[in-house]
Parts: C-alpha cells; structure tokens; sequence
C-alpha cells in the first residue's frame, strides 16, 4: 500500500478500569477495519466484573487491525487492535484506501455488528434531523422523540398513522409491542434524573402493555445472562448468604419535601438525601462498612444512589463527600452521576466506596420492598412511592382528624451483624423527623 | 338509602348541614331571606335559621364582602350570595385587597365563602353570563372552587366553608335544575380540593371544569375514541400533578373554558403542560373557549360564541387524527 510508509499504528489497549479491575472483555467493535477514527472516538465497548465502558481511539487515523474479538477476555494494558496514523497529511486518499484495505476476512462478526451499528445509526440520524426545511417530512411529538432516543429506534421504520403520515406515540407502543426484543412501555424515569419530564409522583402508571413485552425474547430459547446481571446476581446472593439482612420500615409525610421539592425544582430524591447525610451523621454505625469482624464508621458520607439501566440491570455510583452538598448539588449530582451511568461514561471507581446506599424505585410505583444491602455497607434505604393516603392528623391544639397527605414507606434493608433494631427504628424515626420538617 | 339531588338542591343541603352543624356559620346577600335568594338556594332558610343568621343585605357588593371579611376575622363563618357572579366586580378590592391579603399581613385567617352563581347559556346577556374565576386565580390568598357535579357541589361547599382562607365557590347556573343525581342521606363530607378524573381513556385528555365538564362527556360520548376526561373541581389549587399525569397517559390534551379565552383557566392549564409536561406530548395542547367579547343576549348568537358539544368534538377529532 502506498500510504504505508507515510503511516505508523499506534496500539489500542485495554484501558484500567479502576483499581479493582485487571481484565475485561470486547463486547462490541464500533469500527471495522478500513473506517476513519477521530481522536477519543469510541472505537470498542468493553465490559468489566463492575462496568462497561467505551474505549476511546488513542489518535485520529485509521482502524488497521483488530487483535482482539468480540467476546475475548484480556488483560488490561493488552492491545486490542491498531490504528494507523499518518505522519504527514494523508488523508485526501483515506476513502479510497478504505475500500482497497477491507480484507475479505472482515471478522465473523461483522455481519451482525453493521446491522447493529446502521440500526443506531438510523436512530440518530432521523432523531437529530425530524423535520426538513420545506416541511414534508412529518415532524416528531416531544414524546415520540423521547420514546425513540430511550428505545434508540428508527422511526424512519415505523409506519405512522398520525396526520401526514407522522408517527404516532401509540404507532411506538404499537411497535415496541410487536418487537419482543424491545420492551414494550416507555418506562418512567428514575427519580434522580426527571429530564424535564413531570416529576416521577406523578408519573403515569406504566402501561399495561409491558407485562406481554418483556417476556424473553427468542421465545423458550434458554439465554446467557449479560455479564452485568451475572455479575449482580452474585453480589446480591453474597450479600444475603453473608448479612443478617433485617428491614425496618416507617411511614412518612411527604408534604414538606413536596413542598421543598417544588420550591427548589428538584425532584424528591435529593431532598431526602440530604436528611438521609444529615441523620447518618448523627447515627454512625450506619454509615459504615463491616468486612467480617473488623467495623468501620465513617465520618464522611459516601452516599451509593442506585442507578436503573432497564432491563440491562441496576448500578449504583457514589456521591462521594455527599455532607458538602446543598440540596441542589445532590439533585445536580445525581443527575450527572444517572446519565453518565447510562452513557456508560462511569468508571469501576465511580462505583466504588460508598458508605451507605439509597435505592428509590418509587417512580415505578411499588408500595414497599425489602432492598438487599449492598455489601460491605451495613445499610440500604428504600425510598417508594409517595401516594395520596388518609391519615390522622394532629392539630397543634390536640384535635385530631383524618387528613389527606402524601405519603410513602421508607424501607431500611440493615445487617444485624452492625446493629440491633431498635437503632434501626431511631435511625428510621431520626429521620422521618427531619425529613417532615424541612 | 339515597335521595335525588339537583345541583341546586345539593348545595342548599350543604350550606344547611353546616348551618346545623356550626353556630358560626351564617349567610348573607340580596333577598336571600324572605325571598330564598334570587334562584332559591336559601329558600325556607330565614325560617329554619332565623334573620339573624340569614341576614338580607342592601344591594351593595363591596358592603356584603367587606361585613363579612370582618365576621370572619372575628371568629365567624361568613357565607355570601352574589346575586349574579358578575356582580362581584363591586366587591373586588374588599375581596382582592383586603380578604385575600389579610393572612399574609397580618396573619389572621378570613374563613369566608363567596358564592358566585356564574356561567351562560340561558340568554342572561353580558350582565348575568360571566365566568369571572380568571380575575381571581390571578389574586394570591383566594381559594376558587367550581364544582360540575351534585355530589360535588353538596361536598365543595361544605370544604369551602370549613376552609380557613377566602374561598370564591362557582356555582353554575346552567347547572342548578339540569343536574341531577341521587347522592346518599347522611353526612355530607367535604370534598377534596383535587381533581377527579370523570372517565379514563388513553387517547386523550379534555380537561374541563364546571358546566364545561357536562359538554365535553356529550361529545365524547359521540365519538368513537378512547378519550380521558379531567374535571378539574378547584382552579385554586390547581392539581397540577393530576394533570400532568393525564397527559402523559394520553399524550394529547384539549382544554376546555366557558370563560373568554385570554388569561382564562384553561390558559393556566395549556402554560402548565407546555411548562412541565412538553416531553409527554403527541400534539399541540388545544384550548377551545369563549371568543373574548360580552356573552351576547341573544340566543343564537350565545349558542355561537360559547363552546358547544358540535365544537368540542371538531376540536377532539383534530387531535384525534393529529
């Protein structure tokens, strides 16, 4: 090749992951040999023990070899494939030189991944252009776009029943309920990132339509569990074969974070964080971490805010120092931290630490639930559903009458190994305290 | 056992449950005693309760509020018929300025019930039409209610007079004789101050209050959709969170006014979808009401310029189809 001597390949290595973290594997190339790369371009996707990451092109040129294959284990610092970089400028015959370069041995896999890859493509690309210019494309609702960012579908594929052909929210439900892979509602989001979404309160009960399609695709074919649900599965089964795992729950008045929530315009996640930092200050032995008979308690709260990825799995990232942020640095961290989980922009790391963790599945409407601590932290606290409920109500005078509050059941999952109930209970009781009166 | 209430009917047996029940509560307007008020809410009420707890005024508005604004801080339960909620444009600044501002400057709670007959559609002409909510959801410390139903009417006076702020309760009167349930004996507890969804759908939302609740359930029962109908019950507080909620199940919204269209409710509600609810929507959020002139006397152009079922279901089917 002619441009050869004017080039020279510069390694793709595994990247570190974290401390913690020696090897990974290739779960995708997002690159085949032959295609241009820009610097810090995604080339492969890499999946850990703890996390799947991107790894990002070392230097703009063009991708050479591939060392490493789709489901291959390797240690980190291993060269997975190679970039060739021009010394001097070669990139007028880049395109040609593209075409002459694919070897007819591709890589096996390169069928199914150009599928996948012009699939998100498609995506992408009719979601950042809706509408032309002389309007005749039709243009896409809010809610449609946000369905199809958060399915990442092509809706240039589905066929709309909408005015000028537009495609409809139900013409999405209606393909996502045809498409067994995909699953079948548009999920609420997480209470830590609302996206200019309504607030998860008052989030619409998922549809119905997600019980039929979330049934396993491929129907009756047994499947391989992702690394990250393998992984899951045994940390959670660790944790209940090791921790004397006892969940304590209190009712609690919502009105004020409400109140606080709408004032702020935050969600009520952060809200109850915040008087979650503040009382596991005051009650150490929560904010701890137990690794057989050796305790630690912690001055410092590194809050775990576990992080829904679908059906993909859950994560929990830490908010490290979470006793040196107002409200509003808790709902802008939690925030950043859910995306950036999602992206898959977090490192082993960010996951690493926490003394404490805070579950909030409540945007999914759940009553109450027994979470599973996260091991070796002591504790784990569920935040649910604020619902409407009848209640008594004290008036300062003594009369009492039945009220209409929101409410909802804080669920602390604790290791009777650290603590005994009863301070579970003051905790939980500490807590509500704060919590109604913000 | 059950009776059959009018929506008239309704919220004379509220106002007289309260009566019986709290020596404080008392009421006062225009020919409401001897007369039973000018379409007999209070009729046979100056019997039962005597003159001095249904106590006839002089036709002064700013009078009858400001009296009461004083009762209530006092420690009594005012309850006050504006003959015609138009009327109440005289008692504006006893209402706006002085009620409604009362708690904030001074901290002392002014439990008064304002009744607004309000509302068209029977040829009253431009002085005895209005649906003036609007000016009063604009004027922070007032309370406004408006209920569509019997079960409502009976329940949101009794909220009303049991609240400790200024309420304004817009009671229609296109509705007093037309409605008609049968509601149970008994009790009659307040209702609360949310909305209520009148019947679920996935297709769209109407959201609607007061007579306009009984407009858009004809239309939709003459169009072949899955349509969902809000009726809103209180302007002030606005249930916001069971708006949004709706709309994001249907993802289309149609908002409904007997009021003129500028700075109406509605226009409040339309604000809070675009503000609050932009990623659940599959359309534009629509509002149909009054064209912003006097509701006319006569009675082919009143049927004109309100909103009527012919053109609320052109309006829903536009979303339908959207």
């Amino acid at each position: 090749m002619g441009s050869s001597s004017t080039e020279r390949l510069i390694d793709i290595v595994m990247p570190a992951m974290g401390t913690s973290v020696s090897e990974g594997t290739v779960t995708t190339w997002c690159k085949e040999i032959g295609d241009p790369i820009e610097r810090d371009e995604n080339v492969c996707e890499i999946s850990s023990d703890k996390v799947d990451v991107e790894c990002p092109a070392p230097a703009a040129g063009v991708l050479r070899e591939i060392l490493v294959e789709v489901g291959d284990t390797v240690d980190v610092g291993t060269a997975l494939g190679r970039i060739g970089v021009a010394d001097e400028d070669a990139a007028s015959n880049e395109p040609a030189e593209a075409d002459e370069a694919a070897p007819a041995s591709r890589s096996e896999e390169s069928g199914a991944e150009t599928a996948a890859e012009s699939g998100s493509e498609g995506a992408t690309g009719s979601n950042d252009a809706p509408t032309d210019e002389d309007g005749n494309e039709p243009h896409v609702t809010p809610v449609v776009r946000r369905m199809a960012d958060h399915h990442n579908l092509d809706l240039s594929k589905i066929e709309g029943t909408g005015r000028n052909e537009r495609v409809t929210k139900k013409d999405v439900e209606a393909h996502l309920r045809a498409s067994s892979d995909e699953p079948g509602e548009a999920q609420p989001p997480l209470d830590g990132e609302s996206r200019d979404r309504p607030d998860p309160d008052q989030a619409p009960p998922p549809e119905p339509v997600a019980v039929a399609a979330s049934a396993p695709s491929a129907a009756g074919e047994p499947q391989q569990l992702s690394r990250m649900r393998q992984s899951i599965g045994r940390a959670m089964l660790d944790s209940l074969a090791t921790a004397a795992t006892c969940t304590t729950i209190v009712e609690c008045d919502m009105s004020a974070v409400e109140h606080a929530r709408s004032r702020l315009g935050v969600t009520a996640l952060p809200v109850v964080a915040s008087k979650v930092i503040e009382t596991l200050r005051e009650f150490g032995s929560l904010n701890a971490t137990l690794d057989g008979e050796m305790m630690t308690v912690f001055d410092d709260v590194h809050l775990g805010i576990a992080v829904s990825l679908g059906e993909e799995g859950l994560v929990v990232p830490v908010i490290r120092d979470a006793q040196d942020l107002s409200i509003e640095g808790l709902s802008k961290t939690i925030k950043k931290l859910a995306r950036a989980a999602r992206d898959k922009q977090l490192g082993p790391d960010d996951y690493a630490g926490a003394t404490f963790t805070v579950t909030s599945p409540g945007a999914f409407g759940a009553l109450i639930a027994t979470p599973v601590i996260n091991l070796p932290q002591v504790g784990i606290l569920d935040i649910e559903t604020i619902t409407r409920r009848p209640v008594v109500v004290a008036e300062a005078n003594g009369n009492e009458s039945i009220g209409i509050r929101s409410m909802a059941y804080f669920c602390l999952s604790w290791d009777h190994r650290a603590i005994d109930g009863a301070y579970a209970a003051q905790f939980l009781t500490a807590l509500r305290a704060r919590v109604e009166s913000i | 056992m059950s009776t059959e209430r009018t929506y008239l009917h309704a919220i004379s047996a509220g106002l007289r449950q309260e009566m019986e029940r709290d020596d404080r509560v008392f009421l006062m307007g225009e020919d409401i005693g001897a007369l039973g008020g000018a379409f007999k809410v209070t009729d046979g009420f100056a019997e039962e309760f005597g003159s001095d707890r249904v106590r006839d005024t002089p036709i002064a508005e700013a009078g009858i509020v400001g009296a009461a604004v004083g009762a209530a801080i006092a420690g009594l339960r005012p309850v006050c018929e504006m003959q015609f909620g138009d009327f109440v444009a005289c008692g504006f600044d006893q209402l706006v300025n002085v009620a409604g501002k009362m708690h904030y400057r001074l901290g002392l709670a002014v439990p008064l019930t304002l009744r607004l007959p309000t509302g068209g559609g029977f040829s009253g002409g431009p002085f005895h039409s209005q649906n003036p909510e609007a000016w009063f959801m604009h004027a922070p410390g007032l309370r406004v209610v408006a209920p569509a139903t019997v079960r409502d009417a009976q329940g949101l006076i009794v909220s009303a007079i049991r609240d400790p702020n200024p309420v304004i309760f817009l009671e229609h009167k296109n509705l007093y004789r037309r409605v008609k349930d049968d509601v149970d004996d008994g009790e009659i507890f307040p209702t609360p101050l949310t909305a209520r969804t009148v019947r679920h759908g996935s297709d769209l939302t109407i959201i609607a209050y007061g007579a306009m609740v009984h407009t858009a359930e004809r239309a939709v029962a003459e169009l072949d959709a899955d349509i969902e109908i809000l009726d809103l019950r209180t302007l002030v507080p606005l249930d916001e969170g069971a708006i949004l909620a709706s709309v994001a199940r249907t993802g289309k919204v149609l908002v409904l006014d007997e009021a003129n269209y500028t700075c109406a409710a509605g226009a409040q509600v339309a604000s809070l979808i675009a503000d609050r609810g932009f990623e659940t929507l599959d359309g534009p959020v629509r509002r149909l009401a009054a064209p912003d002139v006097p509701i006319p006397f006569s009675p082919p152009l009143e049927q004109f310029v309100l909103p009527g079922d012919d053109a609320v279901k052109e309006a829903a089917r536009g979303l339908l189809e959207y």
